[in-house]
């Protein structure tokens, strides 16, 4: 039955995603030559890796919306520094350009459809409890877990994260309405413009202010683990990201700069490491 | 020997420091801040120390130059209170600080190393093996020397607005000594001379006046004992000696900087050298 129905779907030449369907329609993890999977629900299909061994760290790739695996090696490699210790998960962002995840643009929950695929994704592997670690994009998303899931995420670390900068407020807007939206909309006829710009009016204009995703009041009375490595370029506001920082009741901040001069990342990366590991479980 | 050094310290009419000798013929008191005082000897050297809490043992070295003690740990934050509910504090006031109530010969040949004696002989006095090092100024200098001496004990180490040599003003460490911390001691100990204090001041500040003092940057390059560095900048804490000690050492991490100003930012720091320590500290304790 699988052969034949591998037989038929190689004769479609679509080999790569076939297969993936193929095996997620028998219940199975599609796992691809690269170490890839596909996890799908109601529309939505994940490409994600899954490094299987250890606690698990949710790892979220920078690159605004086209956030996907293949930034995972920057500015340091992640899963070669983690996988070691770390069950390491990652995923291309649904609808990002560079990667293979696909589903509906959810113009009216923009922030929290991803959320919901991040949370999807580790039930569908069976984790509860995770650390996890964003790079840009990744620290409104990592607030946004906090806010939804705080008894699941252990501690948390935010790299260069996105914010809003008052001095260019349509900044993250602008970015990915040229930089995002027209490559999606080619790879998608049934998504327009309009619903392009409804999307990111929800996302970037809606709420405006801080890290987007939580009120200044709930990064106050957050009680996990947060270490934040701040950044400085118009995406990455410093200050947005050291306000988040002296908010939050529990968080460590890295030495700054941490990536330049590039001999500075191994030291951002050992605090990342000692973060982790004392605020894993004691039993992993 | 000691019974004579202890003489002529009365006759010097040092009062603080008979008082101490006098308590430390009963053994360990209990301090002020809930902790255990008592005397570490050996030979002409007696050293007060105090001990907090209990747990896995860190050594914590006060800021204040020469002038480091007990006291000074309250400065910039409370080292003892901070940690005393975790690890077992163990700190000493430096041998031969004008305001504390440890004394011995000024080792005018082996500064440096007559103080971090002190240091590991109050741990075998303790009958502790292993142990972390928190250190503030100082404390910078005298724990790379503690890693030199003794790298199979310290399991971590944390280095708070460490001194250093400053290219611009080497001779700042030397000429602050011979003001504040020289005359001092003089006043306590008048078999001390100006000389003595000369020599042993141009030892420690003037005859390797680079770096941190007490160890070579291929030193540092080699050390495979984590340190955690929270660097400073007035003029007797470079920061960029700070972050060249930081930037060699294979086993460092950096916190937050500035750290203390706004003071908001110390506790930020804190939790640094909390989440640090406890993820270098043996896994048993």
């Amino acid at each position: 039955m699988v052969d034949l129905f591998r037989r038929k779907l190689l004769k479609t030449g679509a080999a790569a995603t076939a297969m993936a369907a193929a095996s997620s329609a028998l219940g199975q993890q599609a796992v691809q030559a690269d170490g890839t999977a596909f996890f799908e629900r109601s529309g939505i299909r994940i490409r994600y890796q899954d490094s299987k061994r250890g606690f698990p760290l949710l790892i979220i790739p920078g690159g605004g919306l086209n956030s996907a695996l293949s930034g995972l090696k920057n500015p340091f490699d992640t899963f070669g520094e983690l996988q070691g210790e770390y069950r390491c998960i990652s995923a291309d962002l649904r609808n990002a350009n560079t990667g293979q995840s696909s589903g509906p643009l959810e113009v009216d929950r923009a922030w929290d459809s991803h959320t919901d695929d991040q949370l999807a994704l580790l039930d569908h592997l069976g984790v509860k409890k995770f650390a996890v670690m964003g790079f840009c994009i990744g620290g409104p998303f990592i607030w946004n877990l906090l806010k939804r899931a705080p008894d699941r995420v252990v501690a948390a670390v935010l790299a260069q994260p996105v914010g809003f900068r008052p001095e260019m407020p349509t900044l993250l807007y602008d970015g990915s309405m040229t930089g995002w939206g027209p490559d999606l909309v080619k790879r998608r006829p049934e998504i327009t413009m309009d619903m392009i710009e409804k999307y990111l009016s929800n996302m970037y204009k809606k709420n405006a202010d801080f890290v987007f995703t939580v009120t200044r009041d709930f990064v106050k009375s957050c009680q996990t683990p947060v270490l934040v490595l701040p950044d400085d370029i118009p995406a990455h506001p410093y200050a947005v990201a050291m306000e988040a920082a002296m908010l939050a009741p529990k968080s460590e901040v890295s030495l700054y700069p941490w990536k330049q001069p590039p001999e500075r990342i191994p030291i951002a990366v050992r605090q990342i490491k000692s973060f982790l590991k004392a605020h894993r479980p004691a039993s992993t | 020997m000691v019974d004579l050094f202890r003489r002529k310290l009365l006759k010097t009419g040092a009062a603080a420091t008979a008082m101490a000798a006098a308590s430390s013929a009963l053994g360990q008191q209990p301090t002020q801040q809930g902790g255990r005082g008592a005397f570490y000897e050996k030979g002409p050297v007696r050293i007060y120390y105090e001990q907090y809490g209990a747990g896995f043992p860190l050594l914590l070295i006060a800021g204040g130059g020469l002038s480091g003690t007990i006291a000074g740990l309250s400065n910039p934050f409370n080292a003892i209170d901070e940690f005393k509910s975790e690890y077992r504090c163990i700190a000493a006031d430096l041998r031969n600080a004008p305001s504390g109530k440890s004394t011995g010969p000024l080792e005018v040949d082996r500064p440096w190393d007559s103080y971090t004696d002190d240091h590991l002989g109050v741990m075998d006095h303790l009958g502790i093996d292993k142990f972390m090092v928190m250190g503030f100024c100082i404390g910078g200098p005298f724990i790379w020397n503690l890693l030199k001496r003794a790298p199979n004990r310290v399991v971590a180490a944390v280095l708070a607005q460490p001194s250093g040599s400053r290219p611009e003003a080497r001779n700042l460490f030397y000429e602050t000594n011979s003001q504040g911390w020289g005359p001092e001691l003089m006043k306590k100990r008048p078999e001390v001379t100006k000389e003595m204090v000369d020599r042993f001041l141009t030892k420690m500040y003037r005859s390797n006046p680079d770096f941190v003092f007490t160890v070579t940057r291929d030193f540092v390059k080699s050390c495979q004992t984590p340190v955690l560095i929270l660097p400073d900048d007035i003029p007797a804490h470079p920061f960029a000696v700070a972050m060249e000690a930081a930037m060699l050492a294979p086993k460092s991490q950096v916190s937050i900087y500035p750290w203390k100003e706004p003071k908001e930012r110390i506790p930020v720091a804190i939790r640094h050298i909390r989440m640090f320590l406890k993820s270098n500290r043996p896994a048993a304790t």
